[in-house]
């Protein structure tokens, strides 16, 4: 069983620093890497009185754990500017964003479209899923191997993941590991 | 002896040298790397003084003993001015795991009235080992969840 949260669900989380117990910034962004199936970074929002749109970034190299009430960074020096950044968090490419991708199968089956990522709590930005607009109509979750193609307006998924397309988090939660097994991924 | 950051608020501070009444325990600061109290926060705001754990003769039951007098001193730094604007209160903060879980708020904290050091924190009827804390501030305490019993 794993516990899941999708995108949506982080952004506005507040950032919190573990050694210091203070609320350093609040996540604007998302920043994804299809390819590599996990976060690269996000981007931030100021708090309090000061809030709106941060410059600096936070790399996902930088997450201590991204969790259900908020990410947690060791201290504020996680947050960097974006010239100290790795170029991939610094400049998000466009294409990048596989929001509206359809999702099809090796076998051409098509299975819907991406409405949002699927991260593993407590990771440093792990994505394990997609949200998906079924084909069909009605909202649906689907587990991902850890490498798969994309081209910017579909990607494609091995064909078992149409035996794994679930209802809600709780139901891809329980059967990430079983996909991933009959995949020989872990 | 044990003490808690909940009965202690409010306790005379005394003068040790002169017997004068300094003022009233508002804040215990504490070093979260250590787990331990660092210093006293007497009275608030603008007219708070600090003193530091090493200068008590005694936290006593009645009354706060400080060596004396002059042993108060102004905050010191950002995170010191923090505790005597009240922002740094232990007591009911919000305490966060490790791994960004919200794990309830924080209803008292205990401590060795000797040594300073923190021995347990509250959380509902949870008692969590002091040594759970890795960092505290005006957002909350962060824990080591691995050491927090299920509610």
């Amino acid at each position: 069983m794993r516990l899941l949260m999708t995108a949506s669900q982080i952004r506005g989380l507040p950032v919190v620093t573990v050694r210091g117990g203070e609320d350093v910034a609040e996540v604007r962004d998302v920043i994804f890497s299809p390819e590599a199936g996990r976060l690269v970074g996000v981007t931030l929002n100021k708090r309090g009185f000061l809030a709106g749109r941060s410059r600096d970034v936070l790399p996902a190299e930088a997450i201590h754990a991204v969790g259900q009430h908020a990410v947690m960074v060791l201290d504020a020096s996680s947050l960097i500017a974006p010239g100290d950044a790795p170029d991939d968090v610094a400049h998000p490419a466009v294409e990048r964003n596989v929001i509206g991708d359809d999702v099809l199968t090796e076998g051409g089956s098509s299975l819907g479209k991406v409405t949002d990522l699927v991260l593993l709590v407590g990771s440093s930005g792990e994505v394990v899923g997609y949200q998906i607009e079924k084909t069909g109509g009605g909202r649906g979750y689907i587990p991902l191997p850890a490498q798969l193609a994309v081209s910017g307006a579909a990607l494609v998924v091995p064909n078992i993941t149409e035996e794994f397309v679930k209802d809600d988090l709780v139901g891809l939660g329980a059967s990430v590991d079983e996909f991933r097994a009959r995949l020989g991924l872990s | 002896m044990t003490e808690s950051f909940k009965r202690s608020a409010g306790r005379k501070v005394l003068s040790r040298s002169s017997a004068k009444e300094l003022g009233s325990v508002s804040h215990l600061l504490v070093d979260a790397q250590q787990r331990r109290i660092a210093a006293v926060v007497i009275g608030r705001g603008k007219k708070a003084k600090l003193v530091d754990w090493e200068q008590l003769s005694g936290f006593g039951p009645d009354a706060v003993m400080v060596v004396d007098e002059g042993a108060l001193r102004p905050p010191a730094d950002e995170r010191e001015q923090a505790a005597t604007e009240g922002k740094l209160e232990l007591v009911g903060k919000r305490a966060l795991s490790e791994g960004g879980t919200e794990l309830g708020k924080l209803d008292d904290v205990t401590f060795d009235t000797d040594t300073g050091a923190l021995e347990e924190l509250l959380i509902g009827d949870r008692h969590v080992q002091a040594g759970a804390l890795m960092g505290s501030g005006s957002y909350a305490a962060v824990l080591d969840d691995s050491e927090v019993p299920s509610p």
